[in-house]
């Protein structure tokens, strides 16, 4: 049969976000793919680099839709790295409640795209339902739904408010019920045994050496966890486990680096985030929750380079800034996650892959276009 | 640091090991750190120097066994920006060299896929290095879209 070529995205409901995969087709089978991406480039880091130190928080949060308080942290720690600031211990916990409510919104949403990629369109409904809840603890805590601009170097904005606990208890228990109608509908399903086992599989052993981090490490059988290996925000002060294949608790374990096991990892790992959350909030110091700052535009980081990471629901964040002494950052990088699984590894587990699974093969991978352009 | 005991050279920077090396060098680095335990590459990127007349390349790589970040430095010329590639070692380094390619115009030698990669129909100066101004650029391309500033000093003129 003769080859014909395919374009998917930046407009369509199985591309997980502006961005296009180009792909050769034989019959139903992909014979090679390229990603083209470009259709959300702001240029963030270069408007960085004409922004005073304070000014580019509200930017460093639109690099990830889903999960913007990776960003803020990580910018945030790279700073305090320079300054040699160590920050409050009340502000490392409600860092970590932040980042993991984030965590969980994401995962949500990442679910809820998954399932729809594969035709159960109850999940994406009640997941997308059940985030709105974590978006209420963020905007009674921050102000704002989406774009928290909440973790600041030297701290967090405001303190958390009192009767605030008790709803994030209150939304956790519910969403931990919930998780287990989602088994119902999607974990425990046969249409998602069908489809996702064996299917999109990375080779475990080039797995560390083609960039991939986070769950979809994990699924190969990597267990690292940044949170683990470099702890940041209170993450040290807190027990919880790296789920990694193949011990997939209650979920029967098939292959690594598929699918199935990506899917399964991120569904185990919103229960830790509630563990993690439901800890934090037990162990939170009262103090206070933010450094003294200099005056903003007047402060001046000192010279050097900086590197932070952080560990968020598409993989492995990392923050590069070099400062020369200034006002403003000479250089912010930002390693995206995607920038790896969007593009080299997707273009290689797309090849040979059927047309009707390469959507829910990007959507396991959780790959998120801003994080690639910036 | 593991890293600096196996090249002999580098220092301690807020946690991370620091190497400079000369461009030469950048290949055996890479790959002796690679058989040592440093099999995460985590990313490649640029700094523009201007004041220096040079380019910062920065290699991130890390260990998972031994938990430690390094970032391999080299400086290469600003006028005649050129670089060996190095993404036979890791698949991922293609698509940083393209980026950086189309972001600061430097050549690597041995990439065949240096296409353009999130600009489209880019005919100007590559846009991160120092000396483009994104609000000239922006003033002179859309000219007809009176700025806030210039606004104002209308207003001030009338008055």
């Amino acid at each position: 049969m003769k080859e014909y070529e395919l374009f998917i995205g930046p407009q369509h409901p199985g591309i997980s976000g502006n961005m296009m995969y180009h792909l050769w087709v034989d019959g139903d089978t992909v014979t090679k793919a390229e990603c083209n991406v470009g259709y959300l480039h702001r240029g963030f880091e270069k408007l960085m680099e004409s922004r005073l130190w304070m000014q580019n928080i509200p930017l460093v949060c639109r690099i990830c839709v889903p999960e913007p308080d990776v960003n803020e942290a990580a910018y945030s720690m790279a700073v305090e790295q320079l300054m040699g600031w160590e920050i409050p211990e009340r502000a490392k916990y409600i860092r970590t409640i932040v980042l993991e409510l984030a965590r969980m919104a994401a995962y949500l949403m990442g679910i809820g795209s998954y399932a729809g990629s594969i035709g159960i369109y109850t999940l994406p409904q009640w997941s997308m339902g059940d985030r709105d809840y974590i978006l209420d603890i963020f905007e009674q805590l921050t102000g704002a739904r989406v774009y928290h601009i909440y973790i600041w170097p030297g701290g967090v904005r405001w303190d958390m408010p009192d009767d605030l606990p008790k709803l994030i208890e209150k939304t956790m228990d519910y969403i931990e019920e919930r998780l287990k109608l989602y088994d119902d509908v999607l974990f425990e399903n046969r249409v998602f045994f069908d489809r996702a086992i064996g299917v999109g599989k990375i080779p475990c052993d080039k797995a560390i050496e083609w960039g991939v981090t986070g769950p979809n490490l994990r699924a190969c059988g990597h267990a690292y966890d940044v949170r683990k290996l470099e702890p940041y925000a209170a993450y040290d002060e807190i027990d919880f486990d790296v789920v990694s294949y193949p011990d997939l608790g209650k979920f029967s374990s098939h292959e690594a680096g598929d699918v199935y096991t990506r899917m399964i990892i991120r569904r185990l790992e919103i229960e830790q985030s509630i563990s993690i959350i439901r800890q934090a909030l037990k162990k939170m110091p009262e103090e206070e929750h933010i450094l003294k700052h200099p005056n903003w535009l007047r402060w001046k980081v000192p010279e050097g380079y900086a590197f932070s990471r952080v560990e968020s629901t598409k993989g492995e964040f990392g923050y590069f800034v070099v400062s020369d002494g200034g006002l403003k950052p000479v250089r912010v990088h930002v390693r995206g996650p995607s920038y790896t699984h969007g593009i080299n590894v997707a273009e290689r587990i797309l090849k040979g892959a059927n047309i009707a699974d390469v959507s829910q093969i990007l959507f396991s991978l959780d790959v998120c276009p801003p994080d690639i352009e910036r | 640091m593991k890293s600096i005991e196996l090249l002999g050279k580098g220092e301690e920077m807020h946690g991370r090991a620091y190497i400079k090396l000369n461009a030469e060098e950048v290949e055996e680095a890479i790959k002796k750190l690679k058989e040592n335990g440093f099999n995460h590459f985590v990313m490649l990127s640029c700094i523009d120097w201007i004041d220096k007349g040079k380019f910062e390349l920065v290699y991130h790589l890390w260990s998972y066994e031994e938990k430690e970040h390094v970032m391999l430095s080299i400086d290469i010329d600003r006028n005649d920006a050129k670089m060996q590639s190095m993404s036979h070692l890791f698949p991922q380094i293609e698509t940083y060299e393209r980026e950086i390619h189309e972001m600061y115009g430097i050549e690597f030698l041995g990439n065949n896929r240096l296409t353009p990669f999130l600009l489209e129909g880019w005919h100007h100066m590559p846009p991160m290095r120092k000396d483009f101004d994104s609000q000239k650029f922006v003033k002179d391309l859309y000219e007809s879209i009176p700025f806030i500033e210039d606004k104002k000093e209308d207003e001030n003129e009338g008055v």
